[in-house]
């Protein structure tokens, strides 16, 4: 048999490297991305900062899949062939070479199985001027972040100089999500001002498309501690004053120009901000892959939904906010072809988790639900077990279930790359999708496991994270022991 | 104007003595310790669970 995974971010790799270790080596596990390199998304806010290079949050991915015997092809799937052609029946996907030595050259992949793991296309083109092309910065990728960095150093120096400086940092458009990587920029932002003695020259502003402050797409979240139930907004709120970091929440960005960006938010004003550094986390849609049928029919809304992301076995018919419930969630990622499944950022969330909202003049501000980091991962492995038990005959049908409605998820949100004086949040939440039935009194969530605190120990169990997600990315001796 | 300035914000503020406590060695050292209790419980709860195989003669 052969696997096709196409992605190698966090979802994509854990399946494949899973897959590996779970198949004998008559199985064929191959890896489509367009990267040659891996890299750990997470701490590229450290990167964007100066606090890291480039080199300590990627490596080269061929010599890992050398040596765990997967084949590593380097480029991106453009169109999905799920029932072939009309000279084969072999489902077959065209993969389009993003290598140097044969860059642009076509070619079709058959499978047996396909895991979609592409992650999103960085979406900067839903607001004009909006990305590193445009007039504000990213730290989406590790090269975005380099270049964040570059211009972040060279703003110190003119502070250094005694010239006050204004940085916007947050969601350049309505339905972002990842807020939670803003969050950690801003805070990281602010802190290596600190250090760098320059905090009194800078205004820094969070923009933010979630309604509320602690939002983070999820719609919030309600912590136990202290003798109180309180909302992770008031715990937000308090981060953000005691650092005098202003904000602008519920807010979608219409237009970023050289140094101002356009604004408007819920209660429909429009306004403008001047900037200095803008840091605007894009919006991500599907990565455009396109699906035809055996007889070359376009299918590709019958695989995908408008957004690009892969529709899997949750529930898509339209209903209002209030009425979605979280059985609607996926839980096995396959789709309509049994031998087809959609982890990571490539499923198609079945709702939003964030009420979604709009402006007085009917502009979308609707946080998408995150689906990154440690989800992400178990997606990843729950669907390279069902694969290998259907492969080996164990079941013809998914034997694993990892809906987000079940899951819950510990992260991590760095507030300053210190081992002394620095510090982040750490949280825990379960279920990830509230479920309001089973837990009213926590606002759909069992509060004794949803849970958050800042300090100097976050920093640790930050820094600690990096060095052992990279090490078990690595495939190094007993790598599969460290969790997802 | 929708810009909330933080220093007028309505938000609790730490006292003298959390922010100290959260840079306290010996104390983090501690809630490191709880910190990763905790995590492991979730992640223990949260790899997913195991459905019931299929088989072409149970159907």
């Amino acid at each position: 048999m052969r696997i096709v995974v196409l992605g190698a971010g966090i979802s994509g790799h854990t399946a494949a490297l899973m897959l590996r270790r779970q198949l004998s080596t008559e199985h064929e596990v191959i890896v489509i991305t367009p990267n040659s390199k891996w890299n750990w998304i997470p701490s590229n806010i450290w990167v964007g900062v100066g606090d890291m290079q480039a080199s300590d949050v990627t490596f080269e991915l061929k010599p890992v899949y050398d040596r765990m015997k997967i084949t590593y092809i380097q480029g991106k799937a453009t169109e999905i062939h799920p029932e072939g052609n009309d000279s084969s029946n072999k489902p077959f996907i065209v993969v389009e070479s993003t290598a140097a030595l044969n860059k642009g050259e076509i070619r079709n992949v058959e499978y047996d199985y396909l895991i979609n793991a592409t992650g999103p296309k960085l979406n900067f083109a839903a607001t004009p001027g909006l990305g590193p092309d445009g007039n504000s910065l990213s730290v989406c990728t590790v090269d975005h972040a380099v270049h964040t960095a570059s211009v972040l150093e060279k703003l110190i120096g003119e502070m250094k100089q005694g010239k006050k400086k204004t940085f916007i940092i947050g969601t350049g458009h309505g339905t972002c999500t990842c807020q939670g990587a803003a969050f950690e920029y801003i805070f990281n932002l602010e802190f290596e001002l600190r250090q760098k003695g320059v905090r009194e020259m800078a205004k820094i502003v969070f923009i933010t498309n979630e309604a509320e402050l602690g939002d983070f797409g999820v719609g919030g979240l309600s912590l136990k501690g202290g003798g109180f139930v309180t909302p992770s907004k008031v715990f937000a709120e308090s981060l953000f004053a005691e650092r005098k970091v202003d904000w602008i929440t519920g807010a979608h960005v219409h237009q970023v120009d050289k140094t101002s960006l356009e604004y408007e938010t819920l209660d429909g004003e429009r306004a403008n901000l001047n900037f200095d550094f803008a840091m605007l986390l894009p919006p991500f849609g599907g990565v455009g892959l396109k699906a035809f049928d055996a007889k070359a029919v376009d299918i590709t809304s019958k695989l995908f939904m408008p957004s690009g992301f892969m529709k899997v076995d949750g529930n898509y018919n339209p209903k209002p906010f209030e009425e979605w419930s979280p059985e609607d969630w996926p839980r096995t990622y396959q789709t309509t072809y049994k031998n087809v499944f959609a982890i990571g950022i490539a499923f198609a969330p079945p709702h939003q988790i964030s009420m979604p909202r709009k402006s007085k003049n009917g502009t979308v501000i609707a946080p998408a639900p995150p689906r990154t980091g440690m989800p992400s991962a178990v997606m990843g492995r729950a669907v390279a077990q069902s694969i290998s038990d259907m492969i080996n005959g164990v079941s013809e049908a998914p034997t694993q279930s990892a809906s987000m409605a079940e899951l819950g998820a510990a992260c991590v949100a760095s507030a300053g790359a210190n081992a002394f004086n620095g510090s982040a949040v750490s949280m825990t939440m379960f279920p990830i999708v509230p479920n309001y039935k089973k837990y009213p009194e926590g606002g759909g969530r069992d509060l004794n496991h949803t849970t958050g605190e800042i300090g100097t120990a976050g920093h640790w169990i930050k820094k600690l994270l990096h060095y052992a997600f990279i090490y078990k990315a690595k495939a190094l001796p007993f790598w599969w022991i460290i969790p997802e | 104007m929708s810009l909330t300035q933080s220093k007028d914000a309505l938000a609790p503020r730490p006292t003298a003595m959390t922010l100290y406590l959260r840079h306290f060695f010996p104390w983090q050292v501690l809630r490191f310790i709880l910190i990763n209790i905790r995590m492991t419980f979730m992640i223990l709860k949260s790899h997913g669970s195991s459905i019931p195989p299929v088989n072409k003669k149970e159907k």
